[in-house]
């Protein structure tokens, strides 16, 4: 079995042993021993998985890596953090994912106009099956969780992945202040209800919703 | 004298009369005592002709002599700092890294394209490092800027390493470094995995690579 360590909190190691691990392109930053990389397209396999990469524009940039020995990845120094999942879905911006175990799927969902405001597009990746998954966030990320009686709202630029049976809509606080440019700079949040997790890091990526 | 970790962007240095160290220009933060810094013009040891060496060489960033008695900071935009402890061996590190050295070590300027031959040219050229690259030979220490941390790899005669050349940072030992080529005809089409070109160290010694493939 692949395994997955990390060294510091910013480089992630994997002992391989002839299997292969999906990551982010160009996310090697060295290896020992022997190995293979491949370029894939993420969205799914096979043409199902070409048209929904065309239209949804989520296509993430994924490489195959295979072989004997340890590879160790790293992105722009941002933090990774480990998700371990036993059969539940993991749901990630594309850009968010470093690198899921051979046993994970990859697919892509709608998530409606969320996506928009947070500069992602309107499409989401998911990550389903058991195993491990590494995820970026900048800055050390949190995880909060979400109850039926605790529910959370989340600014779109610091939300980085979730997980578990939650429904989430976009509120927008926008005010006759946002138009005449006072706005408080938090005009659109996400809300998450249900049961789960949700990870949030340190920081804000550019967002629409930021602007205002 | 070592250098002492003060968080993981700075780094504090002994100054004692009699010793000199060289830093970035720059690169100080604080001092305490009395301690001077003089813009080392030809830019290091050695003399006008290893200044024009490095001129030539484009390795020729701008230091300073820091002389004096006291305790000296250093720290460079944010950049993580780490630092190397050298008993006699070669540290291989580009001079934009270098953040301060030991006066006892021997500042070198080498040409990389002698390892290798003209895969040392292409490899300097592909990683946007140029030919040239700064060696520091001798007892002392070193401190280097890395954008996001360093982990260091050993590499054995029976494990080379494979770097990224982009995430390379520095290497010290007895390693020969190769550029290798993994062109296929993904690469051709435009649909590379983004790892055409690697840098394989072999020998025996440690290879320092950061978490990130940004340059300074």
């Amino acid at each position: 079995m692949a395994t997955f360590r990390l060294q510091g909190t910013r480089v992630l190691a994997v002992d391989l042993a002839g299997e292969a691990v999906k990551a982010k392109n160009g996310a090697m930053v060295a290896y020992d021993g022997e190995m293979t990389f491949k370029k894939m397209t993420g969205g799914g396999e096979g043409l199902r998985g070409l048209v929904t990469r065309r239209i949804t524009g989520e296509h993430m940039a994924v490489m195959e890596v295979r072989g004997t020995g340890t590879c160790w990845f790293a992105d722009r120094a941002t933090e990774i953090n480990l998700v371990r999942l036993t059969g539940e879905t993991l749901h990630v911006e594309a850009s968010n994912l470093l690198a899921t175990e051979p046993a994970l799927r990859t697919g892509t969902t709608f998530t409606g106009l969320r996506g928009a405001s947070q500069g992602n597009g309107l499409f989401t990746t998911t990550v389903e099956g058991s195993g491990q998954a590494a995820i970026l966030s900048d800055g050390p990320a949190i995880v909060l969780r979400v109850t039926k009686q605790t529910p959370l709202t989340v600014d779109p630029g610091a939300y980085v992945a979730h997980t578990g049976n939650l429904r989430q809509h976009l509120q927008s606080a926008l005010g006759w202040r946002t138009l005449v440019g006072e706005g408080s700079g938090e005009s659109f949040q996400i809300r998450f209800e249900g049961e789960g997790l949700v990870y949030v890091q340190p920081s804000e990526r550019t967002t629409i919703g930021g602007q205002l | 004298m070592p250098f002492t970790r003060i968080n993981s962007k700075m780094v504090e240095a002994q100054v004692h009369p009699g010793q000199r160290m060289f830093s970035q220009r720059g690169a100080m933060l604080a001092y305490r005592g009395r301690v001077t810094f003089t813009p080392s013009i030809t830019g290091g040891q050695g003399g006008v002709m290893s200044m024009i060496g490095r001129r030539v060489a484009n390795e020729a960033t701008p230091l300073m002599v820091v002389e004096g008695e006291g305790t000296v900071m250093f720290g460079h935009g944010g950049h993580h700092i780490h630092t190397a402890d050298l008993t006699g061996e070669t540290l291989y590190v580009e001079s934009d890294r270098l953040l301060a050295f030991d006066g006892s070590l021997r500042q070198g300027t080498m040409f990389m394209g002698s390892q290798g031959g003209v895969m040392g040219v292409i490899r300097g050229q592909a990683t946007g490092q140029g030919l040239f690259t700064t060696t520091l030979q001798g007892v002392g220490s070193a401190a280097f800027l890395a954008h996001g941390g360093v982990i260091e790899l050993p590499v054995t005669p029976q494990r080379p390493v494979h770097v990224d050349p982009q995430a390379y940072v520095a290497h010290r030992g007895e390693v020969r470094n190769r550029l290798t080529a993994a062109l296929g005809w993904r690469e051709m089409v435009g649909r590379g995995s983004g790892e055409a070109f690697q840098l394989e160290l072999s020998g025996q010694g440690t290879v320092y690579v950061q978490a990130s493939e940004e340059k300074l």
